[in-house]
């Protein structure tokens, strides 16, 4: 912005006796100016004021709970996602919408909406369990990298460098080749080969942290190591870390469609949103809804967690100007 | 600037090495699960002589650095091993589609140049209007989309309902036919291939400008009495730009690495439609060569990347201050 | 013959989300050819928001001209088309800022960005401006002006950038030089030196300038008239000399009492003014110094003071300017330049 000391910082009202709020607040959840606010307080107001990622959220729940209920009415009044009638198939076959069918009938007679569902868990339990497993090692390897620095930094970011040379889908159908094609291996793959991004941006936070002012103001007060880490690193630091998560929960879900799709994830005659877009291309001319259903769900589903993100993005950006 | 040049060179190096370490841990015996003979033959059974001369053929019971030295060896002579299906050497079937792979990325990246940075720049000039909001709520759409759907549905409505409803259509599938020429065939996966990029360059390139017109020098520029056309031209865009073109080359690796989708879904015959099919086929050493190549190719396009960085911001070209 | 410039009961306001920030509200004076207006106050007294104003460089939304005028050689600025404005820009007035490091272009040689104004203005081919540019940067002080002219604005230092964007202002041979805290984010030995050659460049253009700073002590040699600025307004105008040893505002005694005395051995306490500026959103009622006044009566809480000339070719907005026996409490008191010293309290 403008170097010029006078200019009035136009966007938000200058800090001064009579401005109103000043979002000046103690890290540690209390607060010495203005009227009583925290920073989570803060931050869950603004969230709830971006509609847009509060929808998102609101779809991420009922995804989940589609998700989660499934089983109790899905093969009732749809039809099994995985079972194939014997008796009833050939007349089932690859028929279009219908008020019985409402997103129609695959190749083998299975109804897609309920393949649809079922392939909500399949993304949902991939997207939660790879992004996990991604933080807890990045955060670990962040955190050796900031805290003990020297050697095991150099060499932690080293190896992050790697594995950032490698496009990630290439890097997952290496792995998954090696290690085998299958449901579990793919949320492994997706979670080892996310940890370099949290670590960099977990050790970066640290670091950032670590300088600024006020650790050093809380040790010269006396503070222990731990407690520094604990009340003024760690606050600071997790914001970043869950804005990337969340976002890569929208990208694992993606990377898993992507690699069933290519036929390295989840295998037939498991439902799985981008197993079942490959095996719509056969029939793109003669039966096009069969691609239309399972890449809407990824896409709302995944934008979903966009919109999350960024919503959680901009709350916990205290610099943000309002 | 040599030294800037040469410094990013060194740096490059380890990250390298790195990479062959990385994929030759993924193809050697006991340090993952998995069977190393299969990454070679596929997964056909095998009689245990076969398997035991693969074993000795290929040194797989040599020590690990044995192996690796072996393996570097091989690497820098080119030699990535054989398709044990089709015969040939992985390095012939690669580098005869390989041209395919990159005229696909180059078309992706012409068009994520246009439409990235003219939506990028609108975006930003009109801040707050229309046009700005439907820019950034479109990236974001844009990223959470299947790119592989994307191209699913483009061929649908260009290829098959256009054809229909009695509209010019386009070719979705194979690089020319009789009907159409190459440049036609492109179009469709070249727009597939920039779709999730574009986003991401009109939403840097808005960012950047929208910061570049903050600074001091453009109040400069039009305390000079310029006209808002020429100062966001002249004084903002050749600075804001800088970050783009090089997100831009950085991208072209990027898109290199992405091709296989797009591959596979336009018939495209490049790597990535080669490494598709040997999926396929569990044709492992043709999957793990063109893993290589393409990670090799997108090490090299970032080196020049960040070398030609140095071309474009004369801070970097000329360091040195005078007293 | 109109006035060279003519800012008359100027009222600038920026409309934001948060209320409206009265940036510039009453300010008026007058330049002539050839004098140098200082132009005093803290951070957000208005003072660069007034400069910019006059250039027409305050976005419009959300700032917005709410009364008053500018008019250059009797010529209304504010009625003028914006192609118009651009003529002036740069041309016959131009404008240099605080800070010559973010202030100058850096992807663009410094010659070139001193030839702009050349090309845009004077319709010079690109060899005549650059031609034209070297010989700036000579007559600013640049040694080996051919060569430098083709550097890049971080391969300078702050002095030597500093006296690039003067000869980037001067191209055109304006009538009146703006600027805004030149000398601020220099070193102290190469704020005298800028200064000088401000002063030289008046002499032999007869330009008139106008100089902007929160330090009194710049403008003391320099300034013909002096305008004191406090919350956006004009609270006092007058001929530089007048200024300092008679000021008649109660803040500009607190400026010239906060300055740092070089010349006395006595380690006496530093004077600062007590209080912050105001925001500006929302000003104290009725004079807005009057919170952190050492003088304030019960009426300045209440009534907002006009801008009087209290004596001739003086203004003050204090209501008891025009009371003797008031402003001379000002000398009795402590740290007054030439006056006692506050050593026995």
């Amino acid at each position: 912005m403008s170097g010029n000391l006078e200019q009035p910082d136009l966007s938000r009202s200058p800090v001064g006796p009579g401005a109103e709020g000043s979002p000046v607040v103690d890290r540690d959840g209390g607060d010495f100016a203005g009227p009583g606010r925290t920073l989570r307080a803060d931050a869950l107001r603004r969230l709830r004021k971006n509609k847009l990622a509060v929808a998102g959220l609101v779809w991420i729940i009922i995804i989940i709970l589609i998700a989660i209920t499934a089983d109790l009415w899905a093969p009732r009044w749809l039809g099994d996602p995985i079972e194939i009638d014997s008796a009833t198939v050939s007349e089932r076959t690859l028929l279009s919408p219908s008020v019985e069918h409402p997103f129609g009938t695959d190749k083998l007679g299975r109804d897609i909406a309920s393949r649809v569902i079922y392939g909500a868990r399949v993304s949902l339990i991939v997207g939660i369990v790879a992004v996990f497993i991604m933080v807890v090692i990045g955060l670990i390897m962040g955190a050796i990298a900031a805290y003990y620095g020297g050697i095991w930094d150099s060499l932690i970011m080293r190896t992050a460098d790697v594995f950032f040379a490698f496009p990630y889908i290439l890097f997952a159908i290496a792995l998954i080749a090696v290690l085998g094609k299958g449901f579990q291996n793919v949320f492994i793959a997706i979670g080892i080969l996310g940890w370099p991004s949290i670590a960099r941006v977990f050790r970066s936070s640290i670091m950032s942290v670590k300088s600024n002012e006020y650790v050093d103001a809380a040790r010269a007060m006396g503070a222990s190591t731990r407690r520094i880490l604990l009340r003024h690193i760690m606050p600071n630091s997790v914001a970043p870390i869950i804005v990337y998560a969340t976002m890569s929960v929208g990208g694992a879900i993606l990377t898993e469609a992507a690699l069933s799709f290519l036929g390295m994830g989840v295998q037939p005659p498991s439902p799985s949103w981008g197993l079942m877009l490959s095996e719509a291309r056969s029939f793109m001319f003669t039966a096009p809804w069969l691609m239309i259903y399972p890449g809407i769900a990824i896409l709302t589903t995944v934008l979903a967690f966009v919109l999350l993100g960024d919503g959680l993005r901009d709350a916990l950006d205290v610099k943000l100007k309002e | 600037m040599i030294g800037y040049i040469a410094r990013r060179v060194l740096q490059m190096i380890p990250v390298f090495i790195g990479v062959t370490i990385l994929l030759f841990i993924l193809r050697a015996p006991g340090i993952l699960p998995g069977d190393p003979v299969k990454m070679i033959t596929g997964e056909r059974a095998i009689s245990q002589t076969l398997y035991d001369q693969i074993v000795e053929k290929h040194g797989l019971n040599k020590p690990i650095y044995v192996q690796y030295g072996r393996y570097l060896g091989d690497l820098v002579q080119g030699d990535l091993g054989e398709s044990y299906q089709k015969g040939r050497a992985v390095t012939d079937i690669l580098f005869s589609k390989f041209p395919n792979t990159l005229k696909l990325a180059l078309a992706a990246i012409i068009v994520e140049m246009f439409f990235g940075i003219a939506a990028g720049v609108i975006s930003a000039i009109k801040r707050y209007s229309f046009w700005d909001v439907l820019v950034t709520f479109s990236t974001s759409v844009l990223v959470s989309v299947p790119v592989f759907w994307f191209g699913m549905l483009l061929q649908i409505l260009f290829g098959i309902k256009f054809k229909e409803w009695g509209l010019p259509y386009l070719p979705i599938s194979g690089m020319s036919s009789a009907e159409f020429p190459t440049s036609v065939h492109i179009l469709l996966p070249a727009v597939t291939l920039a779709s999730v990029s574009t986003a991401y360059a009109a939403r840097i390139m808005r960012s950047q400008l929208l910061e570049v017109m903050g600074q001091d020098y453009i109040r400069t520029a039009a305390a000079k009495g310029l006209s808002a056309g020429r100062v966001i031209w002249g004084h903002g865009m050749k600075n804001a730009m800088i970050p783009v073109v090089t997100f831009l080359g950085l991208d072209l690796g990027a898109m290199v690495g992405g091709t296989i989708l797009t591959e596979t879904v336009f018939n495209w015959p490049g790597i990535g439609l080669e490494m598709f099919l040997a999926i396929g086929q569990r044709d492992w050493p043709i999957v793990m060569g063109g893993v290589i190549v393409i990670v090799l190719m997108v090490m090299v396009i970032n080196l020049l990347v960040d070398i030609s960085y140095a071309f474009l911001d004369p801070r970097i070209r000329y360091g040195r201050k005078v007293a | 013959m109109p006035p060279l410039l003519e800012v008359d009961d100027l009222h600038m306001h920026f409309f934001t989300r948060d209320g409206v920030v009265k940036a510039v509200d009453g300010v008026s004076f007058t330049l002539e050819s050839g004098k140098t207006l200082g132009v005093v106050g803290e951070s957000g007294s208005g003072k660069s928001v007034t400069a910019l104003s006059i250039m027409r460089l305050v976005p419009e939304p959300p700032g917005k001209v709410v009364s008053g005028d500018i008019r250059f050689k009797g010529e209304s600025v504010l009625s003028m088309s914006d192609k118009d404005q651009r003529k002036l820009r740069g041309n016959r007035i131009a404008m240099i800022f605080q800070d010559p490091m973010t202030s100058l272009n850096p992807v663009h040689r410094i010659g070139k960005q001193i030839a702009e104004p050349l090309r845009l203005h004077k319709n010079m081919s690109r060899k005549e401006a650059w031609a034209a540019a070297v010989e700036l940067l000579a007559q600013v002080g640049i040694p080996q002006a051919e060569e430098r002219a083709r550097n890049y604005p971080h391969e300078f230092s702050g002095g030597m950038r500093q006296r690039a964007m003067i000869a980037m202002a001067l191209a055109c041979g304006p009538d009146i030089l703006i600027a805004d805290e030149p000398t601020t984010a220099l070193d102290v030995t190469i704020q005298a030196q800028i200064l000088e050659l401000v002063q030289e460049i008046q002499q032999r253009t007869e330009s008139a300038i106008i100089l902007i700073t929160h330090d009194l002590g710049v403008v003391a040699d320099m300034a013909d008239h002096i305008l004191v600025m406090y919350g956006g307004k004009a609270v006092e105008f007058g001929v530089a000399d007048e200024i300092f040893y008679h000021s008649l505002h109660p803040y500009t005694w607190g400026l010239l009492e906060s300055l740092p005395r070089h010349d006395v051995d006595d380690k006496g306490a530093l004077c600062p003014i007590k209080g912050q500026p105001p925001s500006l959103i929302s000003l104290p009622p009725g004079c807005s110094f009057h919170p952190r006044c050492a003088y304030a009566q019960p009426i300045c809480s209440t009534e907002v003071p006009p801008l009087v000339e209290v004596e001739r070719g003086h203004y003050s907005s204090c209501h008891f300017a025009g009371d003797p026996d008031f402003v001379a409490q000002f000398v009795a008191h402590s740290c007054y330049v030439g006056g006692p010293r506050e050593a026995d309290g």
